[in-house]
């Protein structure tokens, strides 16, 4: 104790709740209430509002890629430089027979001689609606019938917005003829990359994209919950396992292209895995992902009760029963949520997949996981990059194909959470 | 003078360490059938990490050092033979807190029983279920709603569910960490008569900070301080006319 206080300094005056003072205190209080949630509620509309113009300029740009302008041609078979028999595309050598015709050489005679000069705005690869409508009806062949035949990429910029001055003119001329028409461009949903803006596809990197998950997932989900459930259950506290804490932090927090890099160099170089594939693409994704999941896993686990711990030890259960009776149901909604955040980066995740050669031309969809591939972000930034100004819309396109892809892949695993979640 | 009946627990000179603070000091106690023993105390006295030797719960606190014996029918208990998976069904443990599985009040009963294999069947699960949950006096209030989370019942329905959850693999010691604490007179009434009529089936312990609870339910008290077992005997004898000051003055509000 200091020095004595006097008697009179320790008795305190009653205090004033009804005073000036006291009421402008409460009145600042409220104030600052007030604007406290104001600021909350700015900062809700302005992320809402970036997200908002995001989806509207996205759906403006992107929609009109699974479209494709179309021009109706007739083509007359019988007079056609090709000679089949109809009968030969209903056996079995069908394939050998469409593949023996020149298709190419049909498609610009019949769209030179139904539209004249303007039969050089279909697109390059239009003779493969024509092969595809004789292989369905082989009967066409002795008919003349009009086909509707998919724009080149310029006229169908110029259709759908600001196209060169020869393309908006070729377009107002057929325009006014009728023979344009806009159509769902399924191509664009089933086939691959490609050259030419009217041919490629989102399937291939789409496909891409699904099995490098599955690889990443298969691979980080279970070594990361057990490795977050031996740190968290069975690993001594000591310097050691300080250490691996850290380092495991520390790895969540690396730069993807290191993880990239290490791709590169442990799985191309030493393990010599196939290049491009979604499988090394998978192995680095979930490098990146697991400590992710092993950072999530262990905060979940911390999170269960010890009384149920104890509660299962008490009546006998065994260590490995404890977790995986009771420890691991309860926490398992937490560790979904991490991986949820991990996955969803993984999926976005470009720079690692450029470094272990999936910025690959892929024309063909993998057919598994050792086959070149490509995904989602890496098609997206491929095309972006392109000077041809078909492949504007396609980028934003794939953009669309890229969220939805992220938006069902979150769908599933809030609702799995969903349901593993237990009421308490 | 009958030849009394070997303990079903006894403890000879237990110390028990967190670390390098000692909290157990040369304690020796037996415990039988036939009688509840109490375990009273002021609270950090011990009486709690006693408890919990007991049954080895302590092993789980890594800084945790057991000196001594305790045996369970003559076998050490603290022995490299000794399972302790197996220890825990013989010597089951009832929580100061109601902590119920949050699974259905059946699986809650029958989770001891499946995981040692004590019922082959669903129809003998289902006779285990029953007469555990009647030994716990709570058939009655739940059999029309076995399938409802244990944890949507009120906390001395809990309790008793965690009672019977000890009782349903057939344990032949069973401790009690202070488990009326969280409850209210009328569920601590319950649990207490439930304590009766399991006393001679089971040996029962229980720790309890309320002294009017120990001289209800028990017949031999032991009371604890500072880490040591200061004064051990009949319950009547404890309260009417202990030996030590200590005990006189913690029993009569002295201190605690």
């Amino acid at each position: 104790m200091n020095a004595p206080v006097s008697p009179d300094a320790l008795r305190r005056q009653p205090t004033d709740w009804k005073g000036d003072a006291m009421r402008k205190r409460i009145a600042s209080r409220y104030a600052s209430e007030r604007r406290f949630r104001r600021i909350g509620l700015a900062a809700i509309l302005m992320s809402a509002g970036f997200l908002a113009y995001l989806m509207i300029s996205m759906l403006s740009g992107g929609l009109g890629g699974f479209t494709r302008t179309e021009i109706a041609v007739r083509v007359d078979f019988p007079k056609a430089p090709i000679v089949i028999d109809p009968a030969s595309l209903r056996g079995e050598g069908a394939e050998a027979v469409l593949s023996s015709v020149n298709w190419q050489a049909l498609t610009d005679q019949a769209a030179t001689s139904a539209l004249g000069k303007d039969g050089a705005w279909i697109a390059p690869g239009a003779w493969l609606v024509v092969r595809d409508a004789v292989k369905a009806d082989p009967a066409i062949l002795q008919k003349s019938v009009t086909l509707h035949l998919p724009a080149s990429a310029e006229l169908d910029v110029a259709a759908k917005s600001e196209g060169q001055p020869a393309a908006e003119a070729a377009y107002a001329r057929l325009e006014k003829a009728g023979l344009t028409s806009r159509a769902i461009n399924w191509d664009f949903l089933t086939s691959s990359d490609g050259t030419d803006p009217t041919q490629v596809g989102i399937w291939g990197a789409f496909k891409g994209s699904l099995l490098t998950m599955a690889v990443t997932l298969l691979l980080s989900f279970p070594v990361g919950v057990l490795a977050a459930l031996y740190l968290e259950e069975y690993a001594p506290r000591n310097r050691w396992t300080d250490m691996i804490e850290v380092s495991i932090n520390n790895l969540a927090a690396v730069p993807s292209i290191i993880f990239g890099l290490l791709g590169l160099a442990v799985f191309l170089n030493v393990l010599h895995l196939p290049r491009s594939a979604a499988l090394v693409g998978g192995l680095t994704l979930a490098l990146m992902t697991m400590p992710v999941i092993v950072i999530a896993g262990r905060n979940a686990i911390k999170a269960v009760p010890p009384s149920i711990r104890d509660a299962a030890l008490g009546i006998g259960a065994s260590p490995i029963q404890v977790v995986f009776h009771h420890v691991l149901p309860l926490a398992l909604p937490g560790i979904m949520t991490g991986t949820i955040i991990g996955m969803a980066r993984a999926l976005g995740e470009t720079a690692p997949l450029l470094m272990i050669g999936m910025r690959a031309f892929i024309a063909s969809p993998p057919g598994g996981i050792t086959d070149p591939a490509t995904v989602l972000p890496v098609q997206i930034f491929l095309w972006s990059d392109e000077v041809s100004k078909g492949f504007v819309e396609k980028t934003s396109a794939a953009i669309i194909v890229l969220l939805l892809f992220l938006l069902s892949m979150n769908s599933i695993a809030i609702y799995l959470r969903n349901k593993f979640e237990r009421r308490w | 003078m009958s030849q009394p009946t070997p303990p079903k627990m006894s403890a000879r000179n237990v110390n028990v360490y967190y670390g390098e603070k000692q909290a157990i000091q040369n304690v020796s106690i037996d415990v039988d059938t036939d009688n509840v023993t109490a375990f009273i105390g002021p609270s950090g006295c011990g009486k709690s990490t006693f408890l919990r030797t007991l049954n080895r719960m302590n092993d789980t606190v890594a800084s945790a050092r057991v000196e001594g014996e305790i045996t369970l029918d003559g076998e050490n208990i603290y022995s490299s033979g000794m399972d302790v998976v197996q220890l825990r069904a013989r010597v089951g443990m009832v929580f100061q807190k109601p902590n119920p599985f949050p699974k259905s009040i059946y699986d809650n009963i029958a989770y001891g029983p499946r995981i040692h294999g004590l019922a082959s069947a669903k129809a003998d699960l289902d006779v285990i279920v029953e007469s555990s949950l009647r030994r716990a006096g709570l058939w009655d209030e739940v059999k029309d709603r076995l399938k409802d989370s244990g944890t949507a019942l009120s906390g001395g329905q809990q309790q008793r569910l965690c009672i019977g959850r000890a009782i349903a693999v057939e344990p032949e010691v069973i401790l009690m960490d202070e488990p009326c604490s969280a409850l209210d007179p009328i569920a601590t009434a319950k649990i207490e008569e439930l304590i009766h009529e399991l006393r001679g089936r089971y040996a029962i312990v229980i720790v309890t900070h309320n002294m009017q609870q120990a001289a209800r339910v028990s017949q031999r008290t032991a009371f604890f301080h500072l880490g040591t077992l200061v004064e051990y005997g009949s319950t009547s004898e404890i309260f009417t006319n202990p030996r030590e000051d200590r005990t006189k003055d913690y029993i009569t509000g002295r201190y605690g």
